[in-house]
């Protein structure tokens, strides 16, 4: 019987920084605190992390229930398997995205008995008032997920979010076309604001909405400037701590919290680096986490990694933000908030793209590895093919074929794994991947 | 000086291969790995000092491989399968420059440059494209499992086999001889959807010529065919390819004993004890 499946806990990630270790404790205040604003009453919103609506709901005191985040929470703590194991029963494919399938099994258990699973992690996730669903390129969950949700909340209404970016062709310049989408994004933006306000009976406060806009700004630069300081040799902050500090970037943005959050850790980097305080004592090999979203119930691989003398002072997995000041227009002149947020989006999705078209047979992903890979003195590669995740892995291989086509050969490992199946993982042919991988690093600098 | 004795042990998960090597190897034994592979090192490796007629202590240094490494605890060093497969290819065939290893629980590709590992890739998730999918499918069919290369030589005409995972292929292909179709083209139809599997994951290196075969499916004429038939060249296959990851393994401890000498530098060697492992109790 699944209820009576007690979880595997691990042992607690080692992590380099003490800005990563608070976050735990954060999202476990965060969740926990959804959990008291139902029984207060207040508004919540099941949300999408990237899905550019962050200030929107903040400025009209929404509450946002990260269901991604959840789902990530209950593979972390490795109990997830009851929920995906409750959606297979409900008739999803267990081939869909583990994420959505963790928290529509969550759901349909929460909804069968009135209240939270036995023994929820972390208390459980929240009966949300509205669903905020996207529809995008970034993947299909987003609009089909809370669709689905609907089986079980029907009273809950949806509103799917259209956010498009102009795709990348190497034969045309997207800026032809990135004024129809921004006037898309905004009509878009404007209808979920419409949505908002009947379903909470609130007025959008247009002037708190800006002044989020720009502590957002301000806070993605803020952002880019620490995750920039990562470039110091010894690293001194690898991406098992990114995979922990960007918390406050997806989950917690249009918050001073989050801002006040990346200048503790700016300071501390910072201070590391005066100090020449390595996250390792003998850092031999530097790695860029390439591509695809980490097995969360095995973050502690990252310490393995540590153990062989691999650092990891960069990746490109949850690295959502951009210095906007090096977007290719002045965004602090577009007032209109719905404008600026607009045109924050279209310019993030094509910010490599005009590097990628100098160089022939590139593409914007693989020009912005190629960018970290001179920056970060970057030795190999690292990249996780999630089974359950199409949109985000699909094109990983390719990526890595394309990088040593236009670029140069250079070590890769292809770790093969979910987001937060368990019964995909194995740790001792992980760990098996992991030395062979080492060995050709090795191999390789001693040429 | 005393004459120098380097002995590499692989653990593999369905055989157990050691060597005792001077220049050359002296002495060689294979065991099959089993339930108790945790106390077969011990006794593979005694068997083999036998047959070379030495005792432990004149072995200058053991270097262990293979996924069950760790359970040598004789060994002075554990190197990874690919480091020792690569330096074993290419002690033998120095102009290999692709290395397909078909083990029975797993297969992997390498890419060799200067007699070095530079690249990898592993299928260690699913037992289709590894000696396991030969060997349940032999099962089902009730054909020993030695035979089945030669059987699919005599094939005329494969058949395809649609399924890739293990379970629902041994399925097919008894309905497939339920439907008259002969057992010849059924086992060389098997041998080709693992050669494709095979060939699938090793195309992610860029495969390069010459490509060598090793571990047990390389014993197989079948799959050896097969697999040609699908690079559309031959393949290379070293003396004793079961051999390649332990004498790669012992040709590392050469290197390391060398390097040491030459530096000055003092060797960490386990004691010279034929105990069983204690991982796992």
């Amino acid at each position: 019987m699944t209820e009576e499946k007690k979880p595997e806990e691990r042992k607690k990630r080692r992590t380099a920084t003490e800005a990563a270790s608070k976050i735990g404790p954060m999202v476990k205040a965060a969740i926990g605190g959804t959990v008291q604003a139902r029984e207060e009453g207040k508004p919540l919103a099941y949300s999408f992390i990237c899905c550019c609506y962050d200030e929107i709901i903040r400025a009209m005191d929404v509450i946002p229930v990260w269901t991604e985040n959840y789902a990530g929470v209950c593979g972390a703590k490795r109990d997830a398997q009851r929920f995906l194991e409750r959606a297979e029963a409900e008739n999803f494919s267990r081939s869909l995205c583990t994420y959505a399938l963790c928290g529509l099994g969550f759901d349909a258990w929460r909804e069968e008995l009135g209240e939270m699973p036995p023994e929820a992690p972390w208390g459980g996730q929240a009966r949300p008032d509205m669903m905020l669903g996207s529809g995008q390129m970034l993947c299909d969950p987003r609009n089909k997920w809370y669709q689905a949700a609907q089986q079980y909340m029907p009273d809950v209404p949806v509103y799917d979010v259209g956010l498009p970016w102009p795709p990348y062709e190497d034969d045309y310049d997207y800026r032809e076309v990135q004024d129809y989408y921004v006037k898309y994004i905004v009509a878009e933006l404007k209808g979920l604001v419409q949505f908002l306000e009947k379903h909470t009976g609130r007025k959008m406060d247009w002037d708190h909405l800006s002044e989020l806009v720009d502590l957002t700004d301000r806070t993605w630069n803020l952002i880019w400037e620490t995750y920039e300081l990562r470039r110091a040799v010894p690293s001194v902050m690898g991406t098992g701590d990114a995979m922990n500090t960007m918390v406050p970037m997806v989950f917690m943005m249009a918050t001073q919290e989050a801002y006040d959050f990346y200048q503790e850790l700016n300071d501390e980097l910072k201070h590391k680096i005066a100090n020449k305080e390595g996250e390792i004592p003998d850092e031999k090999y530097r790695l860029i986490w390439g591509g695809g979203l980490p097995s969360w119930f095995a973050l502690s691989d990252f310490n393995y990694f540590n153990s062989k003398g691999a650092v990891f002072p960069v990746e490109v997995t949850y690295r959502m933000i951009e210095a906007t000041y090096n977007f290719d227009m002045d965004l602090s002149k577009v007032t209109d908030p719905l404008e600026h947020i607009a045109w924050r989006w279209v310019k993030f999705w094509t910010y490599w793209y005009d590097r990628a078209r100098k160089r022939p047979g590139s593409h914007p992903d693989v020009e912005r590895l190629i960018k970290y890979i001179e920056d970060y003195k970057i030795d190999g590669i690292v990249m996780h093919e999630a089974f359950s995740c199409r949109s985000w892995h699909v094109g990983l291989i390719w990526q890595l074929n394309m990088l040593k086509k236009v670029y140069k050969d250079i070590p890769s490992l292809i770790l093969e794994s979910d987001i937060v199946d368990i019964s995909s993982y194995n740790e001792a042919d992980t760990k098996a991947r992991i030395d062979a991988f080492i060995d050709t690093l090795e191999a390789v600098k001693s040429r | 000086m005393r004459k120098q004795y380097f002995a590499g042990v692989d653990i593999g998960s369905t055989m157990t291969k050691v060597v005792i090597m001077d220049q050359e190897v002296i002495a060689s034994v294979i065991g099959a790995t089993g339930p108790e592979h945790r106390k077969l090192a011990n006794r593979v490796m005694e068997e083999a000092l036998a047959k070379a007629g030495l005792p432990f202590d004149d072995i200058t240094y053991v270097v262990a491989t293979g996924y069950g490494r760790i359970n040598v605890p004789f060994a002075d060093k554990q190197i990874t399968e690919i480091s020792c497969h690569a330096k074993g290819v290419a002690y033998f065939l120095p102009e290999v420059r692709t290395v397909i290893d078909i083990g029975g629980q797993d297969s992997k590709g390498i890419k060799l440059k200067d007699g070095r590992a530079v690249d990898f890739v592993m299928n260690d998730k699913c037992a289709a494209g590894t000696g396991r999918f030969l060997e349940v499918t032999a099962e089902g069919l009730g054909v020993k499992l030695e035979d089945m290369g030669k059987l699919a030589l005599t094939a005329k005409n494969a058949v395809g086999i649609a399924n890739t995972c293990t379970v629902f292929a041994t399925q097919e292909v008894v309905s497939k001889l339920a439907e008259g179709v002969a057992l010849a083209d059924v086992i060389a139809g098997l041998h080709e959807a693992i050669a494709a599997r095979i060939y699938s994951m090793i195309g992610r290196l860029k495969i390069e010529r010459e490509v060598a075969l090793t571990g047990g499916g390389a014993k197989n004429i079948g799959l050896v065919k097969a697999l040609e038939a699908r690079l559309g060249y031959k393949v290379l296959v070293p003396p004793e390819p079961l051999l390649t990851g332990a004498i790669g393994a012992a040709l590392m401890g050469r290197d390391i004993v060398k390097e040491a000498e030459e530096k000055g530098t003092p060797l960490v060697r386990a004691e010279r004890r034929l105990t069983e492992a204690t991982f796992f109790t």
